[in-house]
């Protein structure tokens, strides 16, 4: 009589798509695109006192071809929108968008009864599936984004969310 | 190193191409966009395109009043938002004649330095990211953060700051901050040597920048060049001491001045730059005076006719704002000069017949931060 | 060479009085007190100011024909060009120009303005004296529609490329 060999602990199985949802979510490459302040507490977030690369997501790729996140930091005003558009477009799919920071989602201060400049979001130009309010957000804002994005795809949350003292 | 004059054979339009530099490129720190015509690897004509970012603070400035601009001053440049807090409130104050108790002045002396502090790492980590080094960003962003965390404590924000009032500050320094700070001074010190050892006398970087991007003095004033890149060409020009302004006459500091001219001229007077600050913020703690911070502002301010001018001395170079009022509750007109539209306004003369990669170390040099180009 | 401030005074003295057309200076109180602005009262073309009022020292009035004069003097006197900037004075119907000058190697500000009407805004352009006027003119027209005749390119430098409007005009609406 043969022992039978217990695999349920190492083999699992889960749909493909869960599979490739969770891959997608621990290594997000984030494309290089610093437009204003924003974009500085976006380095200092790579930097070694937040280190975003414990969530997988340090790979700051310069080309569009090769990122799967566009971290959109800074305002957009109406003569970068096209080239913002641009790699949007140039980025593969699956791809996702975090806006971060108040210009980026609304303007933020920079609207104004007279401002002609900046657009007033930039999700008038494609979809952004992550918000992260702030002037600048903290560097803990975005990798709280980044924890939401994560949840976005796989359906699960990797921490659980830290309650502020009350 | 190649002078511009001495390559006619390499100028033949016909035989350049254009080369697109940005908008989005890592080495322009942001949204600058350069049209290179190049041939082969040097270039002959860089024509910077800027106005990416520009977001018209100065039509803000006239639809708000004169208090309500003050978190914009934050957000031009934003790595030394401290010191165009200063020139802003300068300039109302010395419309206004409000009167700024010295201990402010004093504060406002610390947290300028420490501010310009942080700017000069930040400069340094991306200047080095440029040349190929990753590594110093790391040391550079953790010495940073000590200097956040105390400017934080303060001012109540990690980059933006709003800190200086018109007349004083909003609000006072606490023993956790000078202990904080002197600890820091502490650090700070060896570690500079540090990076002295580490980086500046690195054979690599040597040969990367000496010689590279000559911009001579008379340049430098034709376009109205300041900051470290005048001070990098033998001119010791600093607002702080030939316009001083603040308490900064009661305090014993160099003006590091490097006539050699080149990149590594302007990466020196940084650095140096560094050690001086913490010298003045050592002697300001040392010489803190006691009393309140804020110093008496009326409710609703309405400054005289007329137009008023305050520079400082911000990590970038000359800052000036020029305001104009009529006697309303909001400004006629604000016009802000920023150091880094003068000092980039020289790149296209200063890069003729260099090879890409020195060009690229030269615009590192000049230390832009593009929304103080575009405003 | 560093240039005292009498002898500056003098030098522009001289300049405005050889000048074929009189100074622009407006006279505040003959001019319509408009809604929106008073200009600031602007007694003699040259002028010393107090430094610790103003934030500079010497305030030059000139016709708009004279600014490059006028920056050829300060070129020779060893300043350095810090600003030129616009200010339209809608209720005169004028728009200044004002150029700011700083000393590289003494305290000195030189503040130097002239004035032209709205419905006309050109000015000669001094980046031949001073090359890094360049972008500061394609700013000011940028913004205040201000013609510098002369200038090699007047197209937008930070407004789109395609950009007509004029948006530091007091009558501008996005």
């Amino acid at each position: 009589m043969e022992a039978l060999v217990d695999t349920s602990q190492i083999v699992k199985f889960a749909k493909l798509d869960d599979l490739l949802a969770l891959s997608r979510a621990n290594s997000l490459w984030p494309l290089t695109f610093g437009l204003a302040c924003c974009a500085i507490e976006m380095m200092a977030a790579g930097g070694p006192r937040f280190d975003i690369s414990r969530f997988g997501a340090e790979v700051f790729r310069p080309s569009p071809r090769q990122a799967d996140v566009m971290i959109v930091a800074g305002t957009v005003n109406k003569k970068i929108a096209p080239a913002v558009r641009t790699l949007y477009d140039q980025m593969l799919e699956p791809k996702w968008v975090i806006a971060m920071g108040n210009c980026a989602i609304s303007g933020g201060p920079f609207v104004f009864p007279g401002q002609y400049a900046v657009v007033e979001g930039v999700d008038q130009l494609f979809p952004v599936d992550v918000y992260i309010p702030g002037c600048p957000p903290r560097p803990e804002a975005l990798i709280e984004g980044i924890l939401a994005l994560e949840q976005k795809l796989t359906g699960k949350r990797r921490w659980p969310v830290v309650k502020p003292p009350q | 190193m190649i002078a511009s004059n001495d390559i006619p054979s390499r100028t033949n339009p016909q035989e350049t191409f254009v080369l697109n530099l940005g908008p989005q490129h890592p080495a322009t720190h942001g949204v600058l966009r350069i049209k290179m015509t190049m041939n082969g690897e040097y270039v002959i004509r860089a024509e910077p395109v800027i106005g990416y970012i520009h977001r018209m603070h100065e039509k803000m400035g006239e639809n708000r009043t004169w208090a309500q601009f003050l978190p914009n001053t934050g957000r031009i440049d934003y790595l030394s938002a401290l010191h165009y807090n200063h020139a802003f409130v300068g300039a109302v104050e010395r419309a206004a004649q409000i009167e700024v108790p010295r201990r402010a002045e004093y504060i406002r002396v610390i947290t300028s330095e420490l501010n310009r502090i942080s700017s000069h790492l930040v400069w340094w980590s991306a200047f080095l990211l440029d040349l190929g080094g990753l590594t110093p960003l790391l040391y550079a962003f953790d010495d940073r953060e000590k200097i956040l965390d105390l400017l934080e404590g303060v001012t109540g924000s990690r980059l933006t700051y709003c800190y200086f009032r018109f007349g004083g500050l909003c609000n006072d320094i606490d023993d956790e901050f000078i202990q904080g700070t002197r600890t820091f001074i502490a650090q700070m010190r060896p570690r500079l040597k540090m990076y002295r050892e580490l980086v500046t006398d690195n054979i690599i970087l040597r040969k990367r920048l000496e010689g590279i991007g000559p911009i001579s003095a008379e340049m430098c004033r034709k376009y109205g060049a300041t900051g470290p890149v005048i001070r990098g060409s033998g001119v010791a020009y600093d607002v702080r001491k030939s316009e001083p302004y603040s308490v900064y006459p009661e305090f014993a500091f160099e003006i590091p001045v490097f006539p050699e001219s080149d990149s590594m001229a302007r990466y020196l007077v940084r650095m140096e730059e560094m050690a001086q600050s913490l010298r003045i913020i050592e002697q300001a703690l040392g010489k803190l005076p006691p009393g309140p911070v804020m110093g008496k502002v009326p409710r609703v301010l309405k400054l005289p006719p007329g137009d008023y001018c305050y520079a400082v001395e911000a990590a970038r170079g000359r800052f000036l704002v020029r305001t104009v009022s009529d006697h309303k509750e909001f400004p006629y007109r604000v016009k802000l000069r920023t150091p880094s539209f003068s000092n980039l306004s020289l790149y296209e003369e200063a890069c003729k017949g260099m090879m890409l990669p020195d060009a690229l170390a030269l615009l590192g040099s000049l230390d832009l931060v593009i929304p103080d180009i575009d405003r | 060479m560093i240039p005292s401030l009498e002898q500056l005074s003098d030098q522009f003295t001289r300049l405005i009085r050889l000048g074929a057309v009189a100074p622009n200076v407006q006279d505040s109180a003959a001019a319509s007190p408009g809604p929106t602005a008073t200009p600031p009262p602007s007694p003699g073309p040259v002028q010393p100011v107090d430094y610790s009022l103003k934030g500079y020292h010497l305030d030059i009035t000139v016709p708009p024909g004279q600014v490059i004069l006028a920056a050829e003097i300060l070129d020779k006197n060893g300043f350095g060009l810090d600003a030129i900037t616009g200010v339209d004075w809608i209720a005169q119907d004028e728009m200044e120009v004002v150029y700011d000058y700083f000393h590289p190697l003494s305290p000195l500000r030189v503040v130097v303005r002239a004035r032209v009407p709205r419905s006309h805004p050109e000015i000669p352009t001094i980046y031949k004296v001073f090359p890094g006027a360049n972008w500061h003119e394609r700013e000011t027209h940028d913004f205040f529609g201000i013609r510098f005749l002369g200038h090699p390119d007047l197209t937008p430098l930070l407004l789109p490329e395609d950009a007509d409007y004029h948006p530091l005009r007091k009558d501008f609406n996005a």
